[in-house]
Order: C-alpha cells, then sequence, then structure tokens
C-alpha cells in the first residue's frame, strides 16, 4: 500500500512538457523488486517516463493527427491506470495513476502487492485507491484554490515538496495529503487524555466561529420536443469553516427540508463526520424506487478540522427547472429566425446576482447583422462575432417572462471557439445564473440548529445560493444530442 | 569554488547512470559523504545531498559493505548533527533506512542496522519534549515511519517489541499515535502471519505474542522471530479474492487480548487521518481474516461511517472488507446498497475523472457475496447491476473520453447479458449504443478534435468487440465507416487500425474483412476527377493493406492504380513524387504476393511497365523494373520465394505496427534507397603540414650567384620543360581531407558501410571527378582520410557539390548529400615538380630562367603573351616579413630562408602555371616582384597577398599603412 515513484510534470496545453518533481521510493522499490520476483519491471529515467505517459495521455506529438502508440484503438484508455510501455514495448510498467488538470499532470506508481501471476484488478489493490487521494492532495497543494496558478506561486510550492512529503509520504506510504494552508505547528496538547485527531494541525483559541454556506448547482438539457424528456438535476455541498475550542469538540449541523420537499440523495460525508444514522444514506438517485424515504431532519455531528471543509453534499430531484426555455431556429433563405423564451418559474426568487443567455452560433460564419429584439435585459455580440450574450441582469420582468425575437444574417468565415456540438440546426442556448440566499430543494442550514459544545456562545453565520452548471436549452428544430440515461428506459 | 549542489544533484536524479558515467560512484559518494560532513555547507543543502542515497541507494552503495560504511556514516552524522536542525536530521533517518533496507543489512542484522534500530526505538520513546516546541515530535514521526517501512520490508524485525509498541501508541496524545499505530498494526499483522506458519501454533502463543513474551510465541526459532527473506508471501495483501485462500491461526472463539487490541484501534481510526485509516483498516481486514477466532462483525461499527464517506481511499477499504468477509460481515441488502452506492459514486458530479474511473472499475470487479464464477475472466458485471440501476452510467456525448469509454464498454456487458440468444436486436439498450457511435461518428464529420476521432475509433472498436454479431448494426457500422472515410480520408490510418485489431481479437468474425472490401468498393467506384494528392495517398494506404487479404479480389485495385498513373490529366507521373511512387509500389508489391497474381499479371505487368517507363524519378522507376523483371521471368512459386523474406520480416509484427511507418518495410525497403533527411556526415580539409612539404628539400649548399652562368640556366629550364611533353606530369592537385560524421547523433547511422562519395563540379575549371569508396565509417573510430584528385583545368578557386550512397547496418541503402566543399586559390599551389635530383642550386637557376623568360616575353609581346609582372609594396617590419615567408611560402621558397635581402619565391600552379615572387625589404617597405606566365592569375595573387599580409600584420602587431599596385604591363 505504497508509491513506488512520484511524479510532477507541468505543460502549457500539451507542448513545454517537463518534470518538474520526481520522487523514487527506494524501500517500495525494493518490496517491487522482491514480490514481481522475475516480472519485475525497472522504472526508467524521468525523461522516459515522461515520454511513455504523455503517449498514453494522448497528447503527445500534438502535430502528427495520428500516431500508433497514442492512437491505438485498442487502448484501455477507460482505466485510471496507465501502463507504460518500457523496453521498446516489450514489458509493461503498470499501473500508473496520472492526475491532470490546469497546467500539471501528475503521475504516481503505487506497488502491486499480489505474488506474480496474472494481473490484479485495480479493485484489489488499496495503494491504488491511496495514490487517487494523495494526487488529488498534492493537485490542490501545488494548484492552490484556482486551477491556474503563478508561475513563482507553483515554483515555490514546487520548492517546498520535499518538506511537505517528508510529512505526508516520507517513504512512499501516503499518511496525508499535504496541508492547504500555512499551518504553523501549534503548542503541544495540555495535559489530557482526550487523542487529538492526526488530521487537526493544531488548537484554535477565542471565540467560537461557526460558517456554513450551502452551494446548490443546477444542470439541465430541455429540449422542448414531444419526443425527448427535459431534464434537470441538482446538487448541493455545504462548506464549513469552524473555529472552536478543545482537543475534539462536538458540532452538529441539521440539514432541514420544507414539508413537502422530496428527500436529499447520495448523501457523502466528510471523514470528520463521527456518526451517520442510516436513514440518511438511503436515497439514491440511481433508484428513485422508494417514495417514502427519510426526509429529514440531516443530523451531521463532527468533530471539525482547522481549515474549511466540505461537511456534506447531497442530490435532490426538484419537480421543476427554476428556468424553462424554449429556443427555436429557422432557416430562411441566407438568414436565421431565432425565437427564445425563457420563463422563471415561481418558486425561484426574483433576484439574480447575474442572469446571461449564450446564444452560440459557430460553424456558420460571422454574424453580420442581429436584428433581434429582447423583452428585457441587453444584447451583445462576442468579439469574434460566433456568440450572441443576452445579459438579463437582476431580475426578470414581473410577468417572470423574457423573449427574444429576430434574424440574424452571417457573412465571412469565423475565428474563435468552435464546437462540434454546434452546427447547423444542432444549437443551444447557454444559461449562466446564480441566485443568492435561496437553494432549489428547499434544503437550509438552520442557524439555530447548530450545536456547538463548548463553553462561550458561538457565533454561527450561515448562507445558501443556487447556480447554474451546464444548464442547456437546445434548438427545438433541429438533432440535439441525448444526454442521460433516463431517455432510453 | 563552490560545486552547485543543487544542479548537480538535479542532474543526477534526471539521470543516474547518464550522470555516473562522468564519475565513479566511489568518488560522488565519498564527494557526498565529505560534503555532509561540511561545517560550511548549510543544512538546505546538505538536505538536498540526501535524496540520491534516499532514492538510488543500491546504485550508490552497490554492495552490503559499502551500504554498511555509509549507513554508519550517516548515523554519525546524526549524532553530531545539532537537534535543531529537525528537517536535516528526519533526512537522515530516511537516507539511512533506505540504504540499510535496500543493502539488504537489515535482512542480514549486520551491526549498522541493530545500531540504527536501537537509536530509532530510542528516538521514538524519547519523550523529554515538555516544552512542547514540535521539535521532537516531528523527530519521533519520522523514526516510526522508518520502523514500519523496516518491518515492512523484512516482516518479523519487529515482533519482539509488539508490548512496547503497543504501549507508546496508548500513551501518546499527541498527533503522533497515528505513527504508532500504524506502526503497531504491522508488527502485528506481520507477527500473527508468522505464528500462522508455525506448524501447531494456537491460542497460546498468540497470547505470549500479544504480552510480549516472545520466547514462549516461538517455538521454532526462539532466536529470531524474522521470517525467511525467501518468503514474498508476508509482502502480498492477503485479501485477493473471496474465495482466496488466506492462512489461518486456529485459536479457538476465546482471543480475548488480540480483540480488544483490536477494538481500542478501531475505535481511534476516527483520528487518524483518511489515508491512515484506509492502511489501518486494511491490515485489520488482513488480521482478523487470519484468525477466525475474532469475528469480522468486531467491524460492523465502524461500516456506516465508512459507507457515507466521500473519500475514495475510505470507501475503497469498505469493499476491501467486503472482498474478505463477504456476507459474514454484510447481508444481501448490504451489498445491494454498496452497489448502489458504487454507480452513483462511478457518476458524482463533485468527484474527479479518475475516481469515478476507479468506481466504475471496481463495479466490474465487484466482491460479491456469492460469485456466480470465479473465473479469470477480467471484467464481470455483478448480478445486481440490472439494466435500470447500469443506465444512470448510460454514455454520452458530454463525458470526457475516458468516462465515456468506461461508460460504453459497461454497457456493452450490460447489453451482453441482457440480450440473450437471439432476442439481441430487439434490445433497445443495443440500440442506444448504436445510436450513440453514429453521433460520436458525427461530430467527428462536423470537424470533432483528434481527441474525439481517437475516442469514436476506441468506442467503435467497443461496440465491435462486445456486439459484432448483431449484424444490422455491423453491417451499417461498416457502410457508415466507409462514407465517412470518403470524405475524411484522412482518417485513413484509423480504419486501418481499427480492421487490423478487429481481424486480430475476433478471430471469428469476418467484419473487417468485410470493411476492407467495402472500402476498396468505395476507393475504385469513386470519380477521379475529384481525387486530391491526399486522397491518393490515403487510398494507396488502404489498398496496400487491402492487398495483404488473399480473400478479397484485387481487380478493382489493380483498375485504380492504372487509372491514377495512366489518367491523361494525371500529374502524378509526371511530378516524379518519390513516396507517392513507392506508395504505389508497396501496392503493387503485395499484388506480386497475392494469392490471385495468375489474373492480375497481364495488366500489373503493365502498371510496372508504364512506371519504369513514365515516372518521373529514376528510384521508382528502377524498382518498378526490377518488379516488372521479377513478375515476367520467375514463376509464382519463385517470385513468392524470392519476395518471402520481405514478407517473414514484415509477418505480424509491422501489421501490428499498422502500417504506419510509411517507410522500411521488407524487400521494397532493401532495394530502396532511402534519402535521409539531415546532413550525416561531411569532409574536413586537413591541414598541409608545411614543414614536411619542405623537409624533403635537399639541403645542399648554395652556389655562389657569381657562379651562375647563362648557358647552366637554359639547360635547367629546357630540362624543366621537357618533363611536360607528358600530359599527366603533374596535373593533378590531391586535397586531404577526412570523413567525419556531424556532431548531431542519429544511432541509425553511427555505423556506415560502403561509403560511396560523387562529387559534381560548379564551373568548367576543372575535369570531371571520379567516384570515391570509403569501406566505412564508424562514429567511435577515428575518421578515414580521404584524397581528391583534382586536374585543374585552370588553377582557379572553385566549390564542389558531394554526394554519397551508403548502407547502414541493417541493410537499408541510403543517398544523402554532402556540404560543399569549398577549393580555395591557395589550395592550388603545388611545390615545384622538380626532379628528384634537383638541389636548390638548379631550382635557383630555373627560377632565374623563368623570370628573365616572362620578363622579356611580357615586354616583346605585351598584346599576345600570357606573361606578366607587377609590383605589389606594403609596410611590413622585417620580423613580421620572415614570419610571413615561414608561415606562408616555405614549400615555395628557392632562396634560403636565412637570406633576408630577397626571398625567392616560385609557385607552381597546375596543369602549367607559374608565380614567381622576388621579395626584399627597402627601407620600410616590403616589395612584392611579382612574374607570372599566365596573367589571368595575376588579381588572384594580388587578392592571396594581400589577405596574408593583413593577416601578418595583424598577427605580428604592426601597421600596413599603405598599398601600391603597379603593374608593368
Amino acid at each position: 500500500m505504497s508509491a513506488r515513484a512520484l511524479w510532477v510534470i507541468s505543460h502549457d496545453k500539451g507542448e513545454r512538457v517537463s518534470v518538474r518533481f520526481s520522487r523514487r521510493f527506494s524501500t517500495v522499490e525494493h518490496r517491487a523488486k522482491r514480490l514481481a520476483g522475475s516480472s519485475y519491471v525497472a522504472i526508467p529515467d524521468d525523461n522516459t517516463v515522461l515520454q511513455l505517459l504523455l503517449t498514453e495521455l494522448g497528447i503527445s506529438e500534438p502535430d502528427k493527427p495520428y500516431a500508433a502508440l497514442r492512437d491505438d484503438c485498442l487502448d484501455r484508455q477507460r482505466s485510471p491506470a496507465l501502463e507504460l510501455r518500457v523496453d521498446a514495448g516489450n514489458r509493461v510498467l503498470w499501473p500508473v495513476l496520472a492526475m491532470s488538470r490546469g497546467p500539471l499532470i501528475l503521475a504516481c506508481l503505487p506497488l502491486v502487492d499480489v505474488p506474480p501471476g496474472p494481473r490484479p484488478p485495480l479493485a484489489h489493490l488499496l495503494s491504488v485507491s491511496q495514490g487517487l487521494t494523495l494526487l488529488a492532495g498534492l493537485h490542490a497543494f501545488l494548484l492552490g484554490s484556482g486551477s491556474r496558478p503563478d508561475s513563482e506561486g507553483l515554483a515555490s510550492r514546487l520548492a517546498a515538496l520535499p518538506s511537505v512529503l517528508l510529512q505526508a509520504c516520507p517513504l512512499g506510504t501516503p499518511l496525508d495529503v499535504p496541508a492547504l494552508g500555512a499551518s504553523a505547528p501549534t503548542a503541544h496538547m495540555p495535559a489530557g487524555n482526550q487523542k487529538q485527531p492526526a488530521w487537526k494541525t493544531g488548537l484554535h483559541r477565542g471565540r467560537p466561529v461557526v460558517n456554513l454556506a450551502l452551494i446548490e448547482t443546477v444542470r439541465s438539457m430541455q429540449y422542448g420536443s414531444r419526443a425527448r424528456q427535459d431534464l434537470w438535476d441538482v446538487y448541493g455541498t455545504v462548506t464549513c469553516k469552524c473555529e472552536v475550542e478543545g482537543v475534539l469538540p462536538n458540532v452538529t449541523v441539521t440539514l432541514t427540508l420544507p414539508p413537502n420537499g422530496s428527500p436529499l440523495q447520495d448523501v457523502l460525508v466528510h471523514p470528520c463526520v463521527t456518526s451517520l444514522d442510516s436513514s440518511i444514506l438511503t436515497a439514491s438517485s440511481v433508484d428513485n424506487c422508494d417514495g417514502s424515504a427519510f426526509s429529514g431532519p440531516y443530523k451531521f455531528p463532527f468533530s471539525p478540522p482547522l481549515e474549511p471543509f466540505r461537511l456534506c453534499s447531497y442530490t435532490s430531484q426538484v419537480p421543476v427547472p427554476p428556468i424553462l426555455g424554449s429556443y427555436q431556429l429557422k432557416e430562411e433563405e441566407k438568414q436565421l429566425h431565432v425565437s427564445v423564451n425563457l420563463k422563471l418559474h415561481e418558486s425561484v426568487k426574483n433576484s439574480f446576482e447575474y442572469c446571461e443567455a449564450h446564444l452560440p452560433f459557430f460553424n456558420r460564419g460571422q454574424i453580420g447583422v442581429a436584428d433581434v429584439k429582447v423583452s428585457s435585459g441587453q444584447l451583445d455580440v462576442s468579439k469574434e462575432k460566433s456568440l450572441l450574450v443576452w445579459a438579463l441582469g437582476q431580475k426578470f420582468p414581473k410577468s417572470r417572462e423574457v423573449t427574444m425575437e429576430g434574424k440574424i444574417v452571417f457573412w465571412g468565415p469565423t475565428a474563435g471557439p468552435t464546437d462540434p456540438l454546434c452546427t447547423d440546426l444542432t444549437a443551444y442556448i447557454k444559461l449562466y445564473f446564480k441566485v443568492p440566499d435561496m437553494t432549489l430543494s428547499g434544503c437550509c442550514v438552520d442557524q439555530h440548529s447548530v450545536q456547538v459544545y463548548s463553553s462561550t456562545k458561538p457565533r454561527i453565520t450561515t448562507s445558501r445560493e443556487l447556480q447554474s452548471k451546464e444548464y442547456f436549452i437546445w434548438n427545438s428544430t433541429g438533432t440535439a444530442p441525448v444526454s442521460s440515461g433516463h431517455m432510453i428506459l | 569554488m563552490a560545486v552547485n549542489w543543487a544542479e548537480r544533484i538535479e542532474a543526477f536524479s534526471r539521470c543516474p547512470s547518464g550522470f555516473l558515467s562522468g564519475t565513479t560512484v566511489d568518488a560522488f559518494l565519498a564527494e557526498l559523504l565529505r560534503e555532509l560532513r561540511d561545517d560550511k555547507a548549510t543544512y538546505s543543502v546538505k538536505v538536498h545531498l540526501l535524496s540520491p542515497l534516499c532514492e538510488y541507494p543500491t546504485l550508490l552503495c552497490p554492495s552490503d559493505s559499502v551500504g554498511e560504511e555509509t549507513a554508519l556514516e550517516l548515523m554519525s552524522v546524526f549524532t553530531q548533527c545539532p537537534p535543531r536542525y529537525v528537517e536535516f536530521r528526519c533526512h537522515l533517518l530516511l537516507a539511512t533506512t533506505s540504504v540499510l533496507i535496500c543493502t539488504a543489512c537489515v535482512s542480514s542484522h549486520s551491526r549498522a542496522s541493530q545500531d540504527f534500530l536501537k537509536l530509532l526505538l530510542e528516538i521514538a520513546q524519547d519523550i523529554g519534549d515538555i516544552q512542547g516546541d514540535g521539535t521532537l515530535r516531528a523527530l519521533r514521526a519520522t523514526s516510526c515511519d522508518c520502523l514500519r517501512e523496516m518491518e515492512a520490508c523484512s516482516p518479523g524485525l519487529l515482533c519482539h517489541r509488539l508490548e512496547l509498541i503497543d504501549g507508546l501508541r496508548q500513551q501518546e496524545t499527541s498527533r503522533l499515535h497515528q505513527a504508532f499505530a500504524g506502526l503497531h498494526t504491522l508488527v502485528l499483522r506481520n507477527a500473527v502471519y508468522q505464528l500462522t506458519q508455525e506448524t501447531g501454533a494456537g491460542a497460546e502463543h498468540l497470547k505470549a505474542l500479544l504480552e510480549g513474551n516472545t520466547s514462549v510465541a516461538w517455538e521454532s526459532d526462539q532466536d529470531s522471530g524474522m521470517l525467511s527473506n525467501k518468503d514474498s508471501g508476508v509482502l502480498s495483501s492477503l485479501i485477493l479474492e473471496p474465495m482466496g485462500t488466506v492462512p489461518t491461526l486456529h485459536t479457538g472463539p476465546d482471543c480475548k487480548e488480540l480483540r480488544s487490541v483490536l477494538a481500542s484501534l478501531l475505535e481511534e481510526s476516527f483520528l487518524l487521518t483518511p489515508l491512515s485509516q484506509a492502511e489501518l483498516l486494511h491490515r485489520l481486514t488482513e488480521l482478523v481474516a487470519m484468525v477466525p477466532g475474532v469475528p469480522p462483525s468486531i467491524f460492523k461499527a465502524q461500516l456506516l461511517r465508512l459507507l457515507g464517506t466521500s473519500e475514495v481511499c475510505l470507501f475503497h477499504s469498505t469493499l476491501l472488507l467486503k472482498c474478505a468477509f463477504t456476507d459474514s460481515l454484510f447481508s444481501a441488502e448490504d451489498e445491494a446498497f454498496i452497489l448502489k452506492r458504487l454507480v452513483m459514486l462511478s457518476q458524482h458530479p463533485l468527484l474527479t475523472t479518475a475516481e469515478t474511473l476507479f468506481y466504475m472499475d471496481c463495479i466490474l470487479h465487484f466482491p460479491e457475496n456469492r460469485p456466480i464464477s470465479c473465473g479469470e475472466s477480467d471484467e464481470m458485471l455483478p448480478v445486481l447491476l440490472t439494466p435500470r440501476l447500469a443506465s444512470a452510467l448510460v454514455p454520452t456525448v458530454f463525458n470526457e473520453s475516458s468516462t465515456m469509454l468506461a461508460r460504453f464498454n459497461l454497457h456493452c456487458l450490460v447489453h451482453l447479458e441482457e440480450g440473450g440468444e437471439g432476442e439481441v436486436e430487439e434490445d433497445r439498450g443495443v440500440a442506444y449504443l448504436y445510436e450513440h457511435l453514429i453521433s460520436l461518428m458525427h461530430i467527428v464529420e462536423n470537424g470533432g478534435s483528434r481527441e474525439i476521432i481517437v475516442t469514436f475509433f476506441r468506442a467503435a472498436f467497443l461496440f465491435l468487440f462486445y456486439l459484432y454479431h448483431i449484424e444490422h448494426y455491423s453491417n451499417s457500422l461498416m457502410e457508415k465507416l466507409c462514407k465517412l472515410y470518403l470524405h475524411h480520408t484522412q482518417l485513413g490510418p484509423h480504419l486501418i487500425n481499427l480492421a487490423d485489431q478487429t481481424q486480430d481479437r475476433l478471430s471469428e468474425s469476418r467484419w473487417a474483412l468485410g470493411l476492407l472490401k467495402a472500402l476498396q468498393k468505395v476507393i475504385t467506384d469513386a470519380p477521379l476527377a475529384q481525387l486530391t494528392l491526399q486522397d491518393v495517398h490515403w487510398h494507396l494506404k488502404i489498398l496496400s493493406r487491402i492487398a495483404e487479404e488473399g480473400e478479397i479480389p484485387q481487380p478493382g485495385t489493380i483498375h485504380f492504380l492504372s487509372s491514377i498513373i495512366t489518367r491523361s490529366s494525371s500529374s502524378l507521373c509526371a511530378s516524379g513524387d518519390w513516396r507517392l511512387g513507392s506508395s504505389v509500389l508497396r501496392v503493387c508489391r503485395r499484388l506480386l504476393v497475392h494469392p490471385s497474381l495468375d489474373s492480375l499479371l497481364i495488366p500489373l505487368a503493365d502498371i510496372l511497365q508504364h512506371l519504369a517507363c513514365h515516372y518521373g524519378d529514376t528510384d521508382i522507376q528502377d524498382h518498378s523494373r526490377l518488379y516488372y523483371t521479377l513478375l515476367t521471368t520467375l514463376s509464382k512459386e519463385k517470385l513468392a520465394e524470392v519476395l518471402a523474406q520481405g514478407a517473414v520480416e514484415e509477418g505480424r509484427q509491422v501489421k501490428k505496427r499498422s502500417l504506419s511507418c510509411i517507410e522500411g518495410e521488407g524487400l521494397t525497403s532493401m532495394l530502396t534507397i532511402q534519402q535521409t533527411e539531415k546532413v550525416v556526415f561531411k569532409l574536413v580539409a586537413v591541414e598541409p603540414d608545411l614543414k614536411e612539404e619542405t623537409s624533403q628539400e635537399s639541403r645542399a649548399p648554395i652556389p655562389n650567384e657569381a657562379e651562375t652562368c647563362l648557358e647552366q640556366v637554359h639547360t635547367t629550364v629546357a630540362a624543366y620543360r621537357a618533363q611536360f611533353s607528358n600530359p599527366d606530369f603533374a596535373s593533378e592537385l590531391t586535397l586531404t581531407y577526412r570523413l567525419v560524421h556531424v556532431e548531431v547523433c542519429d544511432s541509425r547511422f553511427d555505423h556506415l558501410f560502403s561509403i560511396r562519395l560523387h562529387f559534381n563540379l560548379t564551373d568548367e575549371y576543372y575535369e570531371e571527378l571520379s567516384d570515391l569508396s570509403v569501406p566505412c565509417l564508424f562514429r567511435e573510430r577515428p575518421s578515414p582520410v580521404v584524397k581528391l584528385r583534382l586536374r585543374p583545368r585552370q588553377p582557379y578557386s572553385t566549390t564542389l557539390h558531394a554526394s554519397a550512397i551508403f548502407s547502414t547496418q541493417d541493410g537499408l541503402s541510403w543517398h544523402t548529400t554532402l556540404p560543399d566543399i569549398q577549393v580555395c586559390f591557395r589550395q592550388t599551389f603545388m611545390p615545384l615538380p622538380a626532379p628528384q635530383s634537383w638541389g636548390r642550386a638548379e631550382k635557383l637557376h630555373l627560377f632565374e630562367g623563368l623570370w628573365e623568360e616572362i620578363c622579356s616575353e611580357g615586354k616583346a609581346n605585351e598584346e599576345q603573351s600570357d606573361c606578366a609582372t607587377s609590383l605589389l609594396c606594403c609596410q611590413l617590419k622585417d620580423a613580421a616579413l620572415s614570419f610571413l615567408m615561414e608561415k606562408h611560402f616555405l614549400p615555395f621558397l628557392v632562396s634560403e630562408l636565412s637570406n633576408k635581402e630577397e626571398f625567392k619565391v616560385l609557385i607552381f600552379l597546375p596543369p602549367k602555371s607559374h608565380v614567381l615572387l622576388k621579395v626584399s625589404s627597402e627601407e620600410d617597405t616590403v616589395h612584392f616582384k611579382i612574374a607570372t606566365d599566365n596573367w589571368q592569375l595575376l588579381s588572384h595573387i594580388g587578392s592571396y597577398l594581400l589577405a596574408i599580409t593583413t593577416h601578418t600584420t595583424l598577427a605580428a602587431d604592426c601597421d600596413a599603412s599603405y598599398w601600391v599596385f603597379k603593374s608593368k604591363n
């Protein structure tokens, strides 16, 4: 349950690739040699590993349209573990885990702790999930909060890696993920029998503060067609920042639903949650058969770490999408007739932080004339002349309905973004919005239900918001791609 | 000078073997250890210095004894290091651990390893950290990590210390308890494993072990509890298959002591980080699996917490629990619940791609309570995974590539099982998968990225792999692929690859053959007029793959070839594009061995003949002629045999490379002369050694000037002139070069054979040169000398183009171009071709005679004569003049070098020109009196003198202030 080696690679969209950090764990390698016997495959030097890895990830030789090793249709790219073909393809280094985010690719080679013989399934190797956790932790550490760190920040964090690994993975066996913030080692425990959790870097002193933020994200695919059912789903996360005194303080947060709310599904909790009621876990989005399921209150007793963390997440099936849209395009000679209608559901608070509708017209030429009228908001053509941006502002009109109607003429070649899912009448509107202080599921964290076992009265703040992601309204006169399995059953 | 250690260490890590080739292991190790002891070095640098020892201990310590010494050295550095350098001391512990483990010092109980173990245990127990500044705690944590690694690599090493470690774990209230818990579980697990290997071991032994009474625990080997080194079983995870065999220890139901230890570990597991918790759970799972006396229900209290977790490694350890204990810990409802959870996690929007892929992999290897078969089959669906449940994981075009492929694969399996016999065609699921594949194809058609193209072909392969037997779909896919190809010929290699792989993996299916046949049809049916050169290129590739199939009739291909090369509008033949020509030939070559050759003979011969006569590239013509000859003169059997060699080499391996390598297949490439892309080697002039040229000069005494009589002069000149009656006399210039590799390394060209150098003139001043042969050129050997024999018509500077043909070790022939060779004016100078017997006296006579002749001739016959004289003056000091004469004119000097009043220089320029110089110093000015029998050389010699005197003045640090150039003509 250890890693043989670890690599940090930086690149710029597949170019200027270099190994920025690498670490071989010699004692784990020693075990790997003994375990594998004659089928042992040594790790080649960093540059070779880099080339092989890029080939497997499909980003080597970016200027070649086809490369046999890279593009073979037999390749098992669907597995999280890659095979590196070393020694001119004669031997295979497996299972290499690679995680790519932003400008970084992180990779490690977990130890296969089974006797030589047929290759074991990944599911039998604990080192694989541990490797994934370690890589995700290192990613978060190296990239910081944004996915595009400044190069200086990255360089300094890379330079800190040896001391970070001394704590997190000194000899190849991962013990912890690197701490995100700079955590000064705090004073030793006061006398007492309570053991300090290993994931708690220090102790808080001062007035207890509990900060809870509930964010719901709604996704939707609307087709405006009888043949296809519109789809939408909602998932929520509760992020928590707790500063409470004590070695292992107890905090309980309760999520509640309105009386007719549909139960929270797919609940996942942070490891600091001390116990769970089985009824909280029963509702699942993958088999929505049980209507009489438990619908709260959802109690999460936990002992918080010092840094902010995601206490829990859930999904929810809400009866209606927050904005229902229809989109129709008609091709008339050389112009395109556009007709859009967006309707805000009455249950949604009509107070947005922002609300924008994007209408891309890719693969058509530049937008020459846009003779389009909107009943509300402002219309803009993007710099590349391939996108209409309709800014709806903070509020829908009283009728809760807005429309767009008009004609667009295209000419000239287009440059800029493309999307193979946006050709001819296969076209969509993508909505971007955020509504503060509301959730679709009705789920909320009641400030008064937060229990903190502490001598002083804690300051508790809660917030909630709804945001959109992948919110599509497809042109109903064209063919739209299938997006979910619910359609086939 | 300070060595930049950070850079050196980085260079070492980048490529240790490369780095060590520049130094020796001993030296580098010694340097590292010396620097570690150096008080001047900073501790941050010293931390760097330890990384080679941590990462590559066996490279730096090639033997156990070196390892032992190095470890002792590191330990002494440790004891001398001030305690405040915690990080360095921690790294020192890690380095020592690495060295001792990897050099087998630990397994052989060497003295250093015993001492080190003692040191680690001392540090681990040191609780003197009352002030609590945390420094000691970091060191204690690292020492625990080291102890654990030593136990992991030498299981049983610490079994005698079990009680001690348990005590430390229980006492510890700081975060360090995690390190002790990890160490404790591992030692306990290894110790119990060891007991399972002892015959007759039971409850008593286990109890004794836990109480630290090891003398009772180990009956067979009281001395050491360590397991033999050969047993790597103890290193392996014990949780493999639900049906796997785990070594067991029979204790009866009463193992209170063990239970209480386990309970305490589990109870505190919540306090560990998820990673350590997963590890702990896994070790405890193994332990409980080995001791049937402990019921698996001991884990029950942890389960809900673990099943609800968002951490992948914690959920995974729960799956491993299930794998180990199946229905003794998990009910059927639990199983259904866990599977649902897995499906949910496999598509959870908040998880990373790698995590969801891992969960999907877990579904395909789901640890069922009652698996139907425990066969070797790679991927199997759990019985409980209904199509309804799986529908949460249908692939969509919105998925990222690998997720989409994983889902596609899963659904192929779902519908493969679902369909059963006969009803498959009715399955809506398969219909969905097919539709999905077609939507992907539409994206490819609409200009999808390279990633989407590759993903589409991978999905197509998966579809065929599982569902090829549903002909309705597989035929329709074939048709659509052909259409796709016709509009996007650049997808040719993908299609060939798909055909290759389906043929390889689905031997019972004829789909690949069908696809190739269909492709042949669309290629040959398409109107030629619209073909671009690029299309032709890909068509030929596909056709050459099709020609490999004996079962596919080839008239269509023949027809296509013949139309593209004979088409009146075709510029194909005229263009002489070598690549295209060889693509055509590659198809022809495959056809030559095709079983239906008899019926193709005449049209194929026509094609080859046409190419041989009309193709615009000689190489292609030659090959066509060869193929034509082979085809028309050899019987089918012989032809097959001649071409068989190539075919064997080609075999499956080349096919596996999917014909992507454009060149280099079998006989064709053996016979083809390939063009190198870059310069491989060049000719480098060897500077003539002036001393050597002059050394043969006879050192006869110089005759007194006064004695020189006119008659003697005349006879000398006549004798000299007589030599030229032979037209070959002194007509050649020999220039010496070395043939050397260019610096850019291409290992294919390191060893070259049979190099034939060919030269082309760029002007008419020289006769044609003959080719030169060099037997071989090896990069590592001294470069061969090449003598270039030039026959000038006029002795002027020139440029030669050079090229070469050679073969490489793999038998391929290559043509390459060398950098041009510049022959400068100076290189045409030859010493006087005087008879061997002549001494300086005769040469002086000749000089005087020629000088006289030229001067008088020039005066008498100014218009027609070739003779000319001239005077050049320059300011040059005496010393500079001597230097100049010695450096540039020594081989041509007829007067004594010591005679500084007047230097007489006689230069011969083949085939029959002379330049005579009288050089004298008059006051500050040097006069170069020039006489030549070829007036056209005057300007050349003028510029040459200008060049060397300027150079000399600069070299001699004098001023050359002015020049006078007077021509007496």
